[in-house]
């Protein structure tokens, strides 16, 4: 798929240890050839730069009082090819093993390191320091709305107990086909955007609606619920549709566009939750 | 050999307590969506009347009331204008109390104050539509003072 | 499911989330929502004296004619003009299948929309309010 091929290209050119620079020139690595010669052509800049992480720890409490959050500071010297993500591994490799995140590829493709860079739902790993104002210190924060277990770590299971009810998986009836379930490219292309989803829970936490109580199905379940109600293949449509008009479901949705913005994948998810609508409204897929 | 005991999930506390499943939160929304564009006409034309034609604001009194709903056409006008813009805002402050409103108690307390606010409003509303007296007159038989000049000539 | 909320140990939120147009034209559209919602029952009662006797009402509307209530009506027309063109934004991104991909221009247009309304509108309500 076109999108898995780009998603790789990126995650080469995020990686911090490539020794090749935009124009494909081979050079030494980047810290010791920028302090060798002080701007050798085509040499990776370094510089300091300032992370604002948000610490919480439940063994923070005190006399019977539970424990509250804070802000650290640390600053690091990064590369300029270095992510947020890299910067993240600096503090807890160098200066304070404490810290705690996720993540796990580290290429934007597993979905575990989103949080809240300078205000906005980002991925750790698909963030260049360089484009995040590394003048000014960056805040690093947990994604909103979900209860924190420590640090930068939040306690996923309301996500995934949304994702679960929207049952995200293929419902047929009948006998299975001996051979592929056949798919026109025009009937594929309907629910291409909604297969592109990691569940990072960026789209969820950056809801608005999700925040006030977390009742809320949030974005990321009507999307993978939108993959399947779209899908020719499927006959469940009408139960997952049915699920989503509750009154916790597509129609708590109040359009801010927070989770367009916020989706790493560049889904479209406002306008999948609105083709969800309209398909409530009709009541035909 | 027993097999090692698991402690389960920590799910449960983060199910949904309760699935509604109706068509109630579809008309909702349905409404509001529909309300307000015939609201959007209304109140406009409503302030473009009142505001902006004639004497604007200062030229609001009695007189220019009554001889507003001496016509049946802004009658229905504002009675239609009352009721939706209530019905609309009503259920607009009952989605922000469900978004907000952390307590059960809190909500039923809240939405409660809305539907006593609603149907009050709703009802004097309409009664005062229906039963104005553009030229009401006192016990003594003569026209009140400050009603407007049509009503003597 | 509000006690379930009120259990969970969220911790208490930093920063504030840098939502972009969209998610402040949905603050601005509750904010102003509320407003016109709290006037409109007053508006009701008010008027309501229209019954009582017409020396009653306008007494009423004679206390409203000074700068402070005028700049305050011009707030309000400020808002509901805005909470119906955002309206009228809202259900086009809802029914039409190409408005979330305009939701923004279309939000400058709504912008745009305003403030051509609200400039002849300030002109004849403010001549008016401190013109006597």
């Amino acid at each position: 798929m076109s999108s898995t091929d780009s998603e790789a290209v990126e995650a080469a050119a995020d990686r911090n240890d490539e020794q090749v620079d935009g124009d494909g020139r081979p050079h030494g690595r980047a810290g010791e050839s920028a302090s060798a010669d002080g701007g050798q052509l085509g040499a990776i800049p370094r510089f300091d730069v300032t992370l604002r992480i948000r610490r919480y720890s439940a063994e923070d409490a005190e006399d019977g009082k539970p424990a509250e959050a804070r802000w650290q500071e640390f600053t690091v010297t990064v590369n300029g090819t270095d992510r947020v993500l890299d910067a993240l591994h600096k503090i807890k490799w160098e200066q304070d093993g404490s810290l705690t995140f996720r993540r796990s590829c580290a290429h934007g493709v597993c979905g575990s390191d989103a949080m809240r860079i300078n205000g906005v739902n980002r991925l750790a790993c698909k963030v260049l320091v360089k484009d995040v104002n590394p003048d000014k210190p960056i805040t690093v924060e947990p994604i909103k709305g979900l209860p924190v277990e420590k640090d930068l770590v939040v306690d996923m299971e309301p996500f995934f107990q949304s994702y679960r009810e929207v049952m995200p998986f293929l419902i047929t009836s009948g006998h299975e086909p001996t051979r592929e379930r056949k798919q026109s490219q025009e009937e594929r292309a309907r629910f291409d955007d909604t297969t592109k989803c990691i569940l990072c829970a960026a789209c969820t936490s950056s809801c608005p609606v999700f925040w006030t109580d977390g009742q809320y199905f949030g974005p990321a379940a009507i999307v993978n619920a939108h993959r399947f109600i779209f899908d020719s293949r499927d006959e469940g449509a009408d139960v997952r549709l049915e699920v989503l008009n509750d009154r916790e479901g597509v129609w708590r949705c109040r359009t801010t566009f927070n989770c367009s913005e916020a989706c790493p994948r560049g889904i479209q998810v406002t306008k999948a939750i609105h083709e969800v609508k309209r398909a409530l409204l009709t009541r035909s897929v | 050999m027993a097999a090692p005991s698991l402690e389960a999930p920590r799910s449960t506390p983060y199910r949904r307590s309760t699935s509604r499943r109706s068509n109630y939160e579809m008309y909702s929304w349905l409404f509001m969506r529909l309300s307000g564009a015939v609201l959007v006409v209304l109140v406009i034309g409503h302030l473009f009347v009142n505001l902006m034609v004639g004497d604007g604001i200062s030229g609001l009194d009695f007189g220019f009331v009554a001889g507003k709903w001496a016509s049946p056409f802004w009658q229905v006008w504002d009675l239609a204008m009352l009721w939706l813009a209530m019905i609309h805002g009503s259920n607009g402050v009952r989605t922000i109390i469900n978004d907000y409103a952390q307590r059960d108690m809190t909500r039923i307390v809240l939405k409660t104050l809305v539907l006593v606010a609603l149907v009050f409003t709703v009802v004097l509303g309409t009664l005062v539509i229906f039963t104005f007296e553009p030229c009401p007159v006192g016990p003594d038989g003569a026209f009140l003072e400050g009603v407007p000049s049509f009503c003597t000539s | 499911m509000a006690t379930e909320t009120s259990t969970r140990s969220v911790v208490p939120q930093g920063t504030l989330y840098r939502g972009r147009e969209g998610m402040w034209s949905w603050v601005a559209h509750r904010i102003t929502g509320l407003l016109i919602f709290v006037f409109l029952l007053v508006h009701v009662l008010d008027t309501s004296l229209v019954r009582v006797a017409p020396e009653a009402y306008n007494a009423v509307i004679e206390t409203y004619k000074n700068p402070v209530v005028g700049l305050g009506e011009a707030g309000l027309v400020g808002a509901v003009l805005f909470h119906a063109f955002n309206g009228i934004r809202v259900m086009l991104v809802d029914f039409w299948s190409q408005g979330p991909r305009f939701h923004r221009q279309m939000l400058w247009a709504v912008g745009a929309l305003w403030v051509l309304l609200m400039v002849p509108f300030l002109v004849r309500h403010l001549s008016n309010v401190f013109g006597g």
